[in-house]
């Protein structure tokens, strides 16, 4: 066997004044030319071992390290960060702020001009990175101009162009709507085949991953609890679902079939394998969508009435939009960057007023109120918690809005402990909010918000960098809070975890309103969805591709089209 | 949408396309001609001189008018220490015995009763406002109209080590980034009901204090987050390396720095030697 790439020996790593091992007896050998994938429950050590290729892990951040990571041959202890940067080329997850330079062709020159290659092969590889990725004709604007996919497009040419022998992107499409993520995966195979590239990507995309990477390691508490070819992975069910890992939708579908006597494993784990063997199945019965369980009342609480906003650069953000949300609406909000999403919702919040038309409350127009009563009838959950968080223990922090409302001590007590019970924090009540994990800090947030008792919730992308297991529990917790009463409006571009959440989808492009419908209707508004950068679900691809008409929005719904008492074809296993 | 760069005025200006180097020598003359100049028609000239290059290059009226509305108290300040308490440095300046009193206070007035104010020490006042201005739009009208990369090289050639141009153009690029956080995390606060514009100033400060910290947070994440890039990228802080663009000083740029030299020295002499910009009482 050829000396591989990149190879781990026994690596153990703590962070500062950390007990807890991030990595953990870890092992593991990177061919070169080879696309592995890396995925975990949040917290696993994904992004740590990722940060360890090139050194950054311990040199930058100290702590104690054990073992050995050789590079192309090279320990990447023995030389500095910079030094392995003509090897190893990082992408980080947040596009924008990655992204350094004032040009596109400055910020790819950038490595390079710390690499010493002389002006005009830099200047050669600064035009053929831009080509490679589609920007040429953008290269003298600034990055921060560009969209989130451009940006991360941009990240990846900047890290191409070095010419590494890896690739290495932690989480590299969790911000982008599906079409960029899409690209970026397309780009690491053009990459590959081209340049023969080895890359390790770290996420929790498992459509997109399944289709890219030759092997997939599953990280869990630091240690590797698998390490193999990626269809073997992705089809052992029990292994993802122990260590909060979503397989791709076509398998869980093969599940389903399975559990029907459908079909057998291995089960694919290619949206074009599932296609075809779902198409030797048996043809699909008419399928009956469920009964919904909490009915939207018909009463508006929250309207927009030909809604226009211009910016002051003169973008129109917002285009002659009309929308009215009901009372225990459970509203999902899509649509690419940039076509108006966060816009509306500034409206909704009263952070901007219309430069034409009305948004009003109960009838009420927005504008009346001041921002303590906005605060008790809408909530805002963002999608950062730590921008919300300044005090010192949870419980101060869940308070420190009820100071306005000039409470009774009994009912700021009752409300606190109220919403520290309700959201499971009441044995966090006093720790300091920056001791706990992102998931129980964005709990705390929301909690905050609750104690206000707001009407209307609004969620800004809460699954974002969440896993699995994270994702679900904040999505359980907006249909509880639905359907104790209240009105929900999510903010997302994740569509596969809507279908038992969201009832209603509004999707936007451009500024203006394209779709305002049901979640089953909306998921399968293909060209819709496809002209505003979103992809339809495997299930949905799945469904369509055996009937176009067929309804199903999930993999459970799909497997049940299909006849459990048809005698399984052959061919179908 | 707000963009976060300091490249916010037209790149192809001819004042943008000066060389660094060139706006540097400006920058300096003007500042060397406003510390020693105390007549407050040369300052105020200098003062609106920069003032009108400032929009020539496309400075908005929003964010000239922005600097205007938040030093206004500053000078208002400025103006009445020098009109009321400034007496003995603007005598030495005149050779007088006596200031001109222009406004007596009512003895009456608790503390403040009884005062007077110059008329030489509202002068003074006045040109140390307008010295003050000068440097104050000199900064955007150099900073807003040179791309950071431009500043790294310039600082290069001028012999500053590399680490430290890159930390300056990097801190340039950073602002922007940390207002747009600033303003972020207020507003996610206003969202809790907490309107800084209905707070009396106690409260608003105490507010201020409170999203210091996850200003500060964030501002120490995205920091160690561009460390991790740039160390990533080959980023070394050493000088030994190449530039895509290594400009150099084109025939404009050669005039430029010449008259900003001549403008240097003639004001300088002429000061010291002739007495101009001395200060005068009109």
């Amino acid at each position: 066997m050829s000396t591989p790439l990149v190879s781990l020996r026994s690596v153990s790593y703590f962070y500062p004044k950390s007990d807890c091992a991030a990595l953990l007896n870890v092992s593991l050998d990177l061919a070169a030319g080879e696309i592995v994938g890396l995925t975990g429950a949040t917290g696993s050590g994904k992004s740590t071992l990722c940060l360890a290729l090139n050194g950054t892990v311990p040199q930058f951040f100290g702590g104690r390290f054990f073992g050995e990571i050789l590079v192309a041959g090279e320990d990447t202890l023995n030389q500095p960060i910079h030094h392995h940067a003509a090897r190893v080329a990082l992408v980080l997850q947040d596009p924008g702020s990655q992204l350094i330079a004032a040009s596109l062709e400055q910020e790819i020159a950038f490595a390079l001009e710390n690499l010493q290659v002389p002006p005009p092969e830099i200047a050669v590889r600064v035009s053929e990175a831009l080509a490679q990725v589609g920007l040429a004709e953008l290269r003298k604007k600034h990055p921060h101009d560009l969209s989130g996919g451009q940006q991360q497009r941009l990240a990846l040419a900047a890290a191409f162009a070095v010419r590494p022998r890896l690739m290495v992107l932690d989480e590299p499409t969790s911000q982008l709507d599906p079409q960029s993520a899409a690209e970026v995966f397309s780009l690491v195979r053009t990459f590959n085949q081209r340049f023969g590239i080895a890359f390790l990507i770290a996420g929790h995309a498992p459509e997109e991953m399944a289709e890219v990477v030759d092997r997939l390691i599953v990280l869990a508490d630091g240690r590797v609890v698998a390490d193999a070819p990626a269809h073997r992975v992705y089809t052992d069910l029990t292994l993802l679902q122990r260590h909060a890992v979503r397989p791709p939708e076509v398998t869980t579908t093969f599940a389903h079939l399975a559990g029907r006597g459908l079909a057998r494993p291995p089960f694919p784990i290619h949206l074009a394998d599932g296609m075809e063997r779902l198409r030797r199945l048996p043809p699909p019965r008419a399928f009956a969508p469920p009964e919904m369980v909490t009915e939207p009342s018909t009463v508006p609480i929250l309207a927009l009435d030909g809604v226009s906003y211009r910016y002051a650069d003169g973008t129109e953000a917002l285009r002659d939009l009309t929308l009215s949300i009901h009372r225990r609406d459970y509203l999902a909000v899509l649509g690419q960057n940039g076509a108006g999403k966060s816009t509306m919702i500034r409206h909704f919040l009263n952070l901007l007023q219309p430069t034409r038309g009305e948004v009003r409350i109960d009838g009420v127009p927005l504008a009346t109120y001041s921002a303590p009563e906005l605060a008790q009838r809408v909530g805002y959950v963002p999608q950062n918690p730590d921008r919300q968080l300044f005090n010192a223990s949870v419980e101060a922090e869940i308070g420190f809005s009820l100071q306005l409302l000039r409470l009774t001590p009994e009912e700021h007590e009752r409300r606190v402990s109220g919403v520290l019970a309700d959201l499971g924090l009441l044995a966090l009540r006093k720790r300091h909010p920056f001791s706990l994990s992102r998931g129980d800090r964005a709990r705390v947030v929301i909690a905050a918000v609750l104690a206000l008792e707001p009407e209307i919730l609004v969620f800004d992308e809460p699954t974002t960098g969440q896993d699995e297991a994270g994702a679900r529990a904040i999505l359980d917790l907006t249909r509880r809070l639905n359907e104790e009463g209240r009105t929900v409006i999510v903010v997302t571009h994740h569509l596969a975890l809507l279908p038992g959440y969201a009832r209603r989808v509004v999707l936007l492009r451009e500024g203006r309103l394209i779709l305002d419908t049901t979640l089953r209707d909306a998921f399968h508004a293909v060209a819709s969805l496809e002209s505003t950068h979103l992809k339809p679900t495997q299930a949905v691809a799945l469904a369509r591709s055996v009937d176009p008409v067929l309804r199903a929005i999930t993999p459970q719904e799909l497997a049940r089209c299909f006849d459990g008492s048809a005698s399984l074809p052959a061919s179908s296993s | 949408m707000t963009t976060p760069s300091l490249q916010v005025v037209n790149p192809t200006s001819a004042f943008a396309a000066l060389d660094f180097r060139a706006k540097a020598a400006l920058f300096v003359t003007a500042s060397v001609l406003a510390v020693v100049w105390d007549d407050l028609r040369c300052t105020a000239a200098l003062a609106l001189a920069v003032f009108v290059a400032c929009r020539a290059v496309g400075i908005s009226w929003t964010y000239l008018g922005f600097v205007l509305r938040v030093m206004t108290p500053f000078f208002l300040l400025l103006l009445c220490t020098h009109g009321f308490f400034n007496k003995q440095y603007v005598l030495r300046l005149t050779g007088q015995s006596h200031v001109t009193p222009v406004l007596s206070l009512p003895e009456s007035w608790w503390i403040v009763g009884g005062m007077v104010a110059s008329k030489e020490g509202l002068l003074y006042g006045a040109t140390v406002v307008s010295k003050s201005l000068t440097f104050l739009l000199l900064v955007p009208l150099c900073v807003f109209t040179t791309e950071p990369n431009q500043w790294v090289v310039g600082l290069v050639r001028l012999r500053v080590p590399y680490k430290f141009a890159f930390l300056v153009s990097a801190t340039l690029r950073f602002f922007p980034l940390i207002f747009d956080e600033i303003q972020a995390v207020m507003e996610t606060q206003r969202l809790r009901g907490f309107a800084l514009e209905s707070m009396g100033p106690l409260q608003r400060v105490r507010t201020y204090s409170r999203i210091a910290v996850p200003v500060i947070l964030s501002a120490m994440h995205k920091a160690q987050q561009v460390e991790v890039v740039l160390q990533s990228r080959a980023f070394s802080g050493r000088s030994n390396r190449t530039y895509l663009h290594d400009p150099t000083l084109t025939m404009k740029d050669g005039v430029v720095i010449g008259l900003a030299a001549v403008g240097l020295v003639t004001g300088v002499l002429s000061t010291l030697l002739l007495g101009f910009g001395r200060f005068v009482t009109l």
